[in-house]
């Protein structure tokens, strides 16, 4: 039997933690977003005609979108559980009614919000800066959910492993942040040459940001249903990990 | 209902090379107030936090009103408050907020905690705080915080780990006077303390525990007559050389006007010795006991304090 109450007041905390300070979790998004358009969108655009028949700057308002949605909805995650354990507010949860299951829930559909909220108001940027065409706007969402809901559970597995906010940073500063640059943000992977369009395919986040690049433009360089079956696979694996993670309790329990 | 609250079965636990506890065996009475009284690094807070679910055993049981806390832990979790001697820190949210966060965790709603957390933020004298975060709280005020969580779902049993240390003696005393209200409406307390005084005041049985083994167990009034060691001191109007005094079992040591007695229990003793005394015509001065503590009684097992 599923404690709901338990699950909606963890799932409600976390939603309330982030946005109590939603100039550190939904602003900064946001104003990076503009800045990456007006810089490298309208001073490149001048230099870079099109890319793949679209201007510069709508071409890489779905990765924009993309970076945003996953770097918070891993970091809502991995940095609430990390701050848990190391504020001594994680017994409060181990010794309560929830289960392992209960507890993940609750968190990664805490960080899903959090990465929606924020991908959802880039692609409203997009649209009032820019006149964004958003071609399949339910497509656009579910890729908007899929990603929020894989690298929130991500977040989750790396807040349970790390020991230290150094860990965390590592983490996110040497994996999550360059494969999102090398995803393909900031340009076509035919532009790179083989062996780096080769390694490109190894990246997942380059199939996420060119799925939702095809749900908006209709332009990609890879087929869209990799990218779907991309954004599943990695929603059910890093879901998984997380909770089989929570149950056994390894990694935050003595 | 189950008439034992808290059952712990040959608990061990070892972290790498250390053996935290060496096979625990504790029975803890429903409306029962016990005490795991050791010195620091005695295994106190590790027996509670296998209990509590925080910490894993390597074997053994333990039971909440009969039900394993391993495989029943829904039902053994509802039915235990903790405080932990830990304090946390939240950056988020009100003290009072918090509070409806912890009782939905153990499944109650909004609606229904809004009276019982109005209850606890006046009884603990918080109500005027309840707005305030966490690190706006003294430090008195955040002990009080911690006994107010543990008691937001209203549980059976409340387990207190060190809860007054490093309070000052004013609240320390107004935490007692709360923890012996609380105990007479019927709730079963386990208690983790150093503090001697805090022992002998509150609660009816004690274990001793010391290394990651119960030592002894008994009520506080048991260990020290069984183990302890009280003094009768007897000042004498003028000093003798030599008496004896057959009757009185215990043995005792005269110099100049002064008779020392080591017994058990002085009460019991006193009048004897006044009677035999006054029966060899001796006028007594003054007389003085000095009552055995459970620290005493650690003394004695362990050979060290309840401090070290």
């Amino acid at each position: 039997m599923i404690n709901w109450v338990g699950l909606y007041t963890l799932t409600s905390r976390e939603v309330g933690r982030f946005f109590s300070v939603y100039r550190q979790t939904v602003i900064p998004g946001l104003i990076s977003s503009v800045l990456y358009i007006l810089i490298f969108g309208f001073t490149l655009e001048q230099r870079i005609s099109e890319i793949q028949g679209v201007s510069y700057t709508m071409f890489i308002l779905p990765g924009l979108i993309m970076m945003n949605t996953l770097t918070n909805a891993s970091s809502n995650t991995s940095s609430s559980m990390l701050q848990m354990k190391l504020l001594q507010q994680l017994p409060d949860l181990l010794t309560a009614p929830l289960s392992g299951l209960e507890i993940s829930l609750a968190y990664i559909i805490g960080g899903t919000i959090r990465g929606m909220v924020n991908g959802i108001l880039v692609l409203l940027v997009g649209i009032v800066l820019i006149d964004l065409p958003v071609n399949n706007p339910a497509g656009t969402l579910l890729f908007i959910f899929l990603v929020s809901w894989a690298f929130s559970s991500m977040g989750l597995v790396m807040g349970q492993i790390a020991e230290s906010w150094d860990q965390l940073a590592m983490i996110q500063n040497f994996f999550l942040t360059p494969l999102s640059f090398l995803g393909g943000v900031f340009y076509s992977i035919k532009m790179l040459p083989d062996w780096a369009q080769n390694l490109s395919y190894f990246n997942p986040i380059y199939y996420m940001i060119n799925g939702i690049r095809f749900m908006i433009l209709e332009k990609s360089d890879s087929p869209v249903s990799i990218s779907l079956w991309m954004a599943i696979l990695l929603t059910l694996l890093f879901t998984s990990l997380a909770i089989i993670m929570m149950q056994s309790g390894k990694r935050i329990k003595q | 209902m189950q008439d034992i609250a808290i059952q712990i079965k040959d608990l061990k636990k070892s972290y790498k090379e250390l053996h935290a506890l060496k096979g625990v065996n504790i029975n803890i009475p429903k409306g029962e107030f016990f005490g795991l009284l050791g010195p620091n690094g005695a295994g106190k807070t590790t027996t509670i936090n296998i209990l509590t679910g925080l910490v894993f055993k390597n074997s053994g049981n333990c039971f909440v009103f009969g039900k394993d806390t391993v495989d029943d832990y829904r039902y053994t979790r509802s039915k235990i408050g903790i405080a932990a001697q830990e304090l946390s820190v939240d950056w988020f949210f009100s003290i009072e907020k918090l509070l409806f966060f912890q009782a939905g965790y153990y499944g109650i709603n909004r609606t229904d905690a809004k009276n019982r957390i109005e209850q606890l933020l006046k009884k603990l004298g918080l109500d005027k705080k309840k707005n305030s975060r966490l690190r706006q709280l003294s430090g008195g005020m955040k002990r009080r915080f911690q006994i107010a969580k543990a008691l937001v779902h209203d549980p059976e049993i409340l387990i207190l780990d060190e809860p007054t240390a490093g309070v000052d003696v004013e609240l320390r005393h107004e935490l007692w006077d709360y923890l012996k209200e609380l105990h007479s409406n019927g709730k079963t307390i386990l208690l983790t303390t150093h503090y001697i005084e805090e022992a002998e005041l509150l609660c009816d049985n004690v274990s001793i525990i010391d290394e990651g083994k119960i030592l002894k167990e008994g009520s506080p009034k048991k260990l020290t007559e069984d183990l302890g060691k009280s003094g009768v001191t007897v000042q004498l109007a003028q000093g003798i050389d030599e008496l004896k005094i057959p009757t009185l079992e215990k043995n005792y040591s005269i110099e100049n006007s002064r008779m020392h007695f080591s017994v058990k229990n002085p009460e019991l003793a006193i009048p004897q010795i006044i009677q035999e005394l006054t029966s060899e015509n001796i006028t007594i001065h003054s007389i003085k006991t000095e009552t055995s503590s459970l620290e005493d009684v650690f003394l004695e097992l362990t050979g060290k304090s309840l401090n070290e």
